[in-house]
């Protein structure tokens, strides 16, 4: 196409003569060819001038101004969605945290019998209940992690290879893995920070090897028998 | 095919977020709308302001546009509103209006008179191209001269000049394009003749 027939086909397009296709290409041609474009801008002023249309009125560049106008009215509403994203992630990670921490104050109150009435009851049931059925389904002192493997498997781990033991050894797989589900939604120095507190606490509690579960598994049952 | 076909292309193109098709809009219809506002606004300062809220409000409202009108009339309307709204405004605010008239900033006082259209620079500047126009126009070969004035003024379509004029369709195109050329010239003559302020006009 010569460039005679382009700006004729500018001049019907002008005049909302041009098939809307034909329309679409051109525009597009517009877009990336400054002499058109001015073209099209005199096509505008030489109609104006014959109409007695305020023709001065692009000297102060009007159409430069709306444009700019319109890309500073639409920059800072792009602005506060960026803000929001930051401000949902640290909230979602503060959240997680929060549930995190307190799960793992809840956790070491109970293995060091601290807790509130209620706390220490409920985890001491979580943690002696299976236990004892454990000893009942294999009528002999099973380990407490094969017997609990047996009564609740775990869902997959995505931090703790199996063979972990103990109720509130499942507890903090369980809370590990929601940190990590959830990890897209904190900062690597708080997943630390949290997983940091889980390792403390696993310390703190002295249950951290199944070994450690299994010379404990005596005492439990003589605390589980004479809480009878 | 209508007389918005274009017009409806390019804010299809705008409705898809492609907002350089909506320059192409502003640059076609500034001198109407500016014009129509200050029917509302006799100050043209004021009227451009007005004619620029109005093109900004009438892109955010783009995306509700469905065709059921032609563009022009739609934009018109919102143009309306809006030189009617700023009077209003204006109404229940004289005091800052006449601070503003007569707060001895030079600096305001000057954008203002360069915005201003009806200075003296922008009143010579207005009539040196509509005089270059009219001439061009004289100098056509009178089946151009009509066609484009058909168009023009008369703001018939194709269709009907060349019922007009007894001829194709092709040929209205022809004549209005070679027409549009032969005024083209002479315009960018006078742009390039010294006068660079004109050149700003594009």
């Amino acid at each position: 196409m010569n460039e005679n027939e382009v700006e004729s086909q500018l001049s019907a397009m002008f005049d909302g003569e041009l098939p809307a296709a034909e329309c679409e290409l051109l525009s597009r041609r517009i877009d990336r060819d400054e002499n058109l474009r001015s073209r099209w801008s005199r096509y505008a002023l030489m109609g104006a001038a014959m109409r007695s249309e305020p023709v001065a009125t692009a000297r102060s560049g009007f159409a430069l101004r709306v444009s700019a106008a319109l890309a500073a009215d639409l920059a800072p509403k792009r602005a506060p969605r960026g803000r929001s994203l930051v401000w949902n992630t640290a909230l979602a990670a503060t959240l997680v945290a929060a549930v995190a921490g307190l799960s793992v104050s809840m956790l070491r109150d109970a293995a060091l019998g601290t807790g509130t009435q209620n706390g220490v009851g409920a985890l001491a049931g979580v943690a002696v209940a299976p236990a004892r059925a454990a000893a009942v389904l294999t009528n002999e002192p099973a380990p407490a992690a094969v017997a609990l493997e047996v009564l609740n498997p775990a869902p997959p781990s995505y931090v703790t290879p199996a063979g972990s033991a103990g109720a509130a050894t499942i507890l903090r797989t369980q809370l590990a893995d929601y940190i990590v589900a959830h990890s897209a939604y904190s900062t690597p120095l708080l997943r630390r920070n949290v997983l940091s507190e889980l390792i403390t606490s696993e310390d703190a509690m002295g249950i951290v090897s199944p070994h450690t579960i299994a010379a404990g598994s005596d005492a439990t049952r003589s605390t589980s028998g004479s809480s009878r | 095919m209508g007389p918005d076909a274009s017009d409806l292309s390019l804010v299809q193109r705008v409705q898809r977020g492609e907002r350089s098709a909506y320059d192409l809009l502003v640059l076609k219809y500034q001198h109407k709308v500016v014009k129509l506002v200050m029917r509302y606004l006799r100050d043209p300062a004021d009227a451009e302001d007005v004619a620029q809220e109005a093109f900004i409000k009438a892109y955010r409202a783009l995306p509700q546009f469905r065709g059921d009108s032609a563009f022009y009339t739609w934009l018109y309307r919102i143009a309306i509103n809006t030189a009617k709204n700023a009077l209003a405004a204006r109404d229940r605010n004289p005091v800052s209006y006449e601070l503003d008239m007569h707060n001895g900033d030079d600096s305001t006082d000057m954008v203002s008179r360069l915005k201003d259209p009806e200075t003296p620079e922008g009143l010579a500047l207005t009539e040196e191209i509509r005089n270059t126009v009219n001439f061009a126009i004289d100098a056509l070969p009178e089946d151009l001269r009509t066609a484009i004035v058909l168009r023009e003024l008369e703001g018939l379509s194709y269709e009907e000049i060349a019922l007009s004029m007894d001829c194709p369709v092709g040929t209205v195109r022809s004549r209005i394009f070679r027409a549009r050329e032969a005024i083209d010239r002479r315009l960018r003559e006078v742009f390039d003749g010294g006068l660079g302020r004109a050149e700003e006009l594009v």
